[in-house]
């Protein structure tokens, strides 16, 4: 039996790769479990669990995709394979006309084996390049600090009331930057698995990240406020920039560098979130009174 | 935080209060939900020999009487001014538990139908005096800016304990346990109400003193003073609460009837499975207090309401993948969706406990926590099981039935959206001259 949480993401995968190359995802046909004989592909054959065979004598035609499971071919296969996950074997005298395509998973080809094309896409993981670290840091840093030191010279009351929440309602901002960011991200990748909203899902994820990187700027403005610089501008610019690099550093002392990067990633988040993008002060139900 | 206060000046007896507080609360909720809720349908069908639907008839009729007596007791707690009077309040409470343990001793040994309709009308009018009796006692124990942590350290300490030492789910189990449980707690209260033993009639008449001060709720300490009985303000939270409950109970009464769900959750065999669902309530109480203490009710409702709907969103999906590819069913379900309704169910019941007090004052807390407990808890209740066995009389599908739990979620989400910025709306209308168009 296909475990769902490995087979479902592929399956949307299958389905995006279908959308893309025009094939309608009704026309596809999905095999879990069990041992299956395939004569006929109707249109398109995903294999997702099991085994399905293509016998010695048989040739049949269409488009597979394996996202797990096993598939064989002993006889002639006049059309293309992808292979996301999962195990393919073509064996001695069997054959696939079209395009055999591997992202991941085994592949075993006998050497009497005929493959009208094939491609394995590599990913290849790049050896981390301390200059190119440092550099993406130093760029990163550099253009949150100008956004934090332009923002201070038009609108300093926005970064003051997200860094007020952060030092004076700490516990709240934690709390709703935690609890908002783990509903949102779930609610996130829950949209996209409906295809229809992926758009949705991307533009939540890159507002929840901008709103992210907007917390630094209210960070680096309470840095900057303790920097003996005048210029109130200058001051935020410099703390932006110095509390960036911070929080990287930060990110490399082990477990505990991670624990505290995530509070103050999350506190800031949740200081946001309750000033309204610092336009309104934050101010706790109870002092308000009745509500 | 005034707890932290009273540790630092080390002010024992107000921190008793709490404690006192939160230990009622917590064993009479976890009381409702494991022996009431589970065992008394245990007893019915099992021992009793009715019907599903017999029993839950009789269940209709212990949460009618339960309501019609916590209402009468409610008003009458208020009309004699017994509301404020702590001792008064402790003996009332020390009589329900004595009640709820006798019956809890015999529940076991019910055979007949008679037997069991009595048990239902002596445990209707137990539960109906302890509503506003416990509820009641908020107003002595806890202060006002407290009360959100507190109901969450209440909701937290019942959840737990249910969901990391689960019990069969059977009349005699449960009756064991709560008996030894209810023997020291009415010997406490024994000693509390009986007034005859100096030291404790010290801190019992220390912590009556405390209604003046923590007696006025949240809610009424605007503008517009006392939130009163016939007001919006009261009736608008007990609708959104009755939707709350009723919401959750017709969604639960399902899902713990499809293995698939339940199996890897409530009822899985795994201690983990437990322990993760536990550990989620505390987590999802504490945010609850957290939220509740600094934001207004509103955002906690839209909160509960969203997260039943992203709740059902889940569990709906679930079926859908199961019916698109069928050979993918028969595996458990995601852990996430247990886990996203235990925030939910944290989340309403920490608002349960604090909103009523919250609403009343020392003159009305009876009639608030009666009304608002009986109509929205127990009412709800009883609607939504009637609702959900006529489901399943009708034969509506697993997913049809969860899809009208989810669009109710929803709607109630939008209504309230839609009501909060039409009361801005109007309130704006109003301050702006009709004539000149400015603002008074």
């Amino acid at each position: 039996m296909a475990d769902p949480a490995e087979v479902l993401p592929l399956l949307v995968v299958v389905v995006l790769l279908m959308t893309a190359s025009g094939q309608h995802p009704d026309r596809m046909t999905v095999h879990f479990d069990g041992d299956r004989q395939v004569t006929q592909v109707e249109e398109v054959l995903v294999v997702g669990g099991g085994r399905a065979t293509i016998p010695a004598e048989a040739s049949s035609n269409g488009t597979v995709y394996v996202v797990g499971g096993e598939f064989r071919v002993r006889g002639e296969f006049d059309g293309d394979v992808t292979q996301l996950a999962g195990n393919v074997s073509v064996a001695d005298g069997g054959g696939i006309a079209g395009e055999f395509q591997t992202v991941a998973g085994n592949a075993s080809i006998a050497p009497g084996a005929a493959i009208g094309s094939r491609s394995r896409v590599q990913f290849v993981q790049r050896e981390a390049s301390p200059v190119a670290d440092w550099g993406f840091l130093a760029v990163q840093a550099l253009g949150l600090a100008i956004v934090g030191a332009l923002l201070t010279r038009r609108r300093p009351e926005l970064l003051r009331n997200v860094g007020d929440s952060i030092v004076h309602h700490s516990v709240v901002s934690t709390v709703v930057g935690a609890f908002t960011g783990a509903t949102a991200l779930a609610l996130f990748v829950f949209m996209a698995f409906t295809l229809i909203l992926i758009p949705v899902s991307l533009f939540g994820m890159a507002v929840g990240l901008l709103s992210v990187g907007y917390s630094s700027l209210a960070y680096g403005y309470l840095v900057g406020q303790r920097l003996p610089i005048d210029q109130q501008d200058l001051s935020a610019g410099v703390g932006t920039a110095a509390f960036v690099v911070g929080l990287d550093l930060l990110g490399r002392v082990p477990l505990l560098g991670a624990v505290a990067q995530f509070l103050l990633v999350v506190t800031g988040l949740g200081a946001v979130l309750i000033t309204y993008y610092g336009f309104r002060e934050f101010e706790p139900a109870l002092s308000r009174g009745a509500d | 935080m005034r707890f932290v206060t009273y540790a630092r000046r080390r002010e024992w007896t107000p921190m008793l209060g709490y404690g006192l507080f939160v230990g009622f609360m917590a064993v009479g909720y976890y009381y409702n939900v494991t022996f009431v809720q589970l065992g008394l349908l245990d007893l019915g069908t099992r021992l009793v020999g009715m019907t599903e639907e017999q029993v839950s008839l009789w269940m209709a009729a212990l949460a009618l009487l339960t309501l019609f007596v916590a209402v009468v007791s409610g008003v009458t707690m208020d009309r004699k001014a017994w509301s404020s009077d702590l001792l008064v309040k402790f003996r009332l409470l020390f009589g329900v538990v004595a009640l709820q343990l006798v019956l809890t001793l015999v529940a076991p040994w019910i055979r007949t139908v008679p037997a069991f309709g009595a048990w239902i009308l002596a445990g209707s009018v137990a539960l109906g005096v302890g509503i506003p009796a416990s509820f009641g006692l908020a107003i002595d124990l806890v202060p006002v800016e407290d009360r959100g942590y507190v109901s969450a350290a209440i909701t937290a300490l019942a959840y737990f304990t249910a969901n990391v030492y689960p019990l069969d789910w059977q009349i005699e189990v449960f009756s064991a346990v709560m008996v030894t449980a209810m023997v020291p707690g009415v010997a406490a209260l024994g000693v509390l109400a009986s007034g005859r033993v100096g030291p404790v009639n010290r801190v019992v008449a220390r912590l009556a003193d405390q209604h003046d001060e923590f007696g006025v709720g949240r809610f009424c300490r605007g503008e517009s003073g006392p939130v009163r009985t016939r007001s919006v303000a009261f009736w608008g939270p007990v609708v959104l609460m009755f939707g709350v409950f009723f919401v959750d109970s017709l969604g639960f009464l399902r899902i713990i009837e499809t293995p698939s769900f339940v199996l890897n959750a409530w009822q899985s065999p795994e201690f983990s499975d437990h322990l993760a669902i536990g550990v989620v309530h505390v987590a999802s109480a504490l945010v609850a207090g957290v939220l509740y203490t600094n934001f207004e009710r509103n955002w906690l409702f839209l909160w509960v309401f969203g997260l039943f709907s992203l709740t059902h969103l889940f569990y709906t999906t679930d079926v859908r993948t199961a019916a698109w590819f069928p050979q993918l069913a028969g595996g458990p379900a995601s852990p996430l969706n247990s886990a996203v309704y235990a925030v939910a169910v944290s989340f309403y019941t920490t608002l349960n406990f604090a909103l009523w007090p919250d609403l009343s004052t020392p003159e009305t807390i009876g009639t608030h926590t009666a009304v608002g407990v009986g109509l929205a808890g127990w009412l709800a209740t009883f609607l939504s099981t009637a609702l959900a066995l006529y489901f399943e009389t009708a034969e509506v599908t697993l997913l049809s039935h969860l899809n009208v739990v989810n669009a109710l979620a929803l709607l109630l989400f939008t209504g309230l959206v839609v009501a909060i910025y039409l009361r801005r709306l109007i309130s704006a209308a109003r301050s702006t001259d009709p004539s000149s168009g400015v603002r008074r």
